[in-house]
């Protein structure tokens, strides 16, 4: 798709010298000083402005008589998320709404611009699902900071005290795996349909590969939904009180 | 009788070994590693399609004689299958990431 090399392009001629200045101050200069933004760059800036063109598109057709097609995707959306958070979390849901929202609009328009030929898929390179998962690591325990105080840390050294020396490095451990399952899943399921869907390709290059873009489309969907709802049973977790 | 049948298993399984050894002492390092790759990954789908199948099974069994707890059974239904999913997953990322 000569879309993604032309944005790449026109931002690699606007943006390069500060770009490569900034990484070589961060010490990792790039492979090609000319061109230091990639396809999976790209790609995931266009997903953002493509979300954010749908907010503010949403934000300005705000109407109760007659909803527009854009309202009603975003207030099914809501009811989704909703749905699912609510029994997970409980009452206090609607703080997290926003952070759950935007990881599972995130995935999905990154799984879903992937389905198109010839396009890298953002999610498919390991750095991008690492972002995500790191960012909801530091969010459920912050928001767990926020709402537990100090008595957070009492769920690291389990129900008794003469056992926490045992409990505190399970739990390190545990939440650290956390950041490693969402990362590889992620990366590992939309990786792994890319090269099936090219694999069968390269057997059969004629109509038959389109049945495996149909399951590409479905792990994306379900990839999407398993990390917004692993997201939403940590910050469920991070902060449910004890009693 | 029972001896001539033990000479000959013996002698065949050396006939499928001899090969094997052969191989891997005579050619460089790397002969393996594709079939090693291949094997690796076979088990670790087939035993997945076995843990996906027991999810799935009682899953559908559950939802037939409640059909009204289908929300809660959905939740742990995806959830334990993309928990399953990503054992075999890792398994692929090891490959990938240690095949070159």
């Amino acid at each position: 798709m000569p879309l993604q090399h032309f944005l790449a392009h026109l931002l690699n001629l606007l943006l390069a010298v500060p770009v490569t200045r900034l990484l070589n101050w961060v010490g990792h200069p790039p492979i090609d000083p000319a061109a230091p933004i990639d396809g999976v760059f790209t790609m995931e800036l266009l997903a953002v402005l493509l979300l954010l063109s749908f907010f503010v598109i949403v934000r300005l057709s705000l109407q109760v008589e007659k909803p527009r097609v854009a309202q009603q995707l975003a207030e099914m959306l809501e009811e989704f998320v909703t749905n699912q958070s609510e029994p997970i979390i409980g009452d206090k849901y609607r703080v997290f709404l926003p952070f759950i929202t935007t990881i599972l609009l995130f995935v999905v328009v990154n799984n879903l611009l992937g389905l198109l030929p010839d396009v890298d898929t953002a999610t498919a390179s390991p750095e991008v699902p690492l972002g995500l998962a790191l960012l909801t690591f530091a969010y459920y325990h912050w928001q767990g900071l926020k709402e537990n105080k100090a008595g957070y840390f009492k769920q690291f050294l389990g129900p008794v005290w003469w056992i926490a020396p045992l409990m505190l490095p399970i739990e390190i451990i545990s939440h650290i795996a956390r950041v490693l399952s969402l990362t590889l899943r992620l990366f590992a399921n939309m990786f792994a349909s890319d090269l099936l869907t090219l694999i069968f390709f390269s057997l059969f290059p004629f109509a038959l590969p389109v049945v495996f873009l149909g399951l590409h489309l479905g792990v994306s969907l379900i990839q999407a939904y398993v990390f917004m709802l692993l997201a939403t049973i940590y910050v469920g977790l991070a902060t449910a009180h004890e009693h | 009788m029972r001896t001539l049948q033990n000479v000959f298993m013996t002698l065949s399984v050396l006939c499928m070994a001899v090969p094997a050894f052969a191989q891997a002492a005579g050619s460089s390092s790397n002969s393996m590693v594709p079939l090693a790759a291949g094997i690796s990954m076979a088990i670790a789908s087939g035993l997945c399609g076995i843990g996906q199948g027991l999810v799935v099974g009682p899953a559908t069994g559950a939802l037939a004689r409640n059909p009204g707890a289908r929300p809660g059974i959905f939740l742990f239904l995806v959830l334990g299958l993309a928990f399953i999913e990503s054992l075999a997953l890792f398994t692929f990322a090891i490959i990938l990431f240690k095949v070159k």
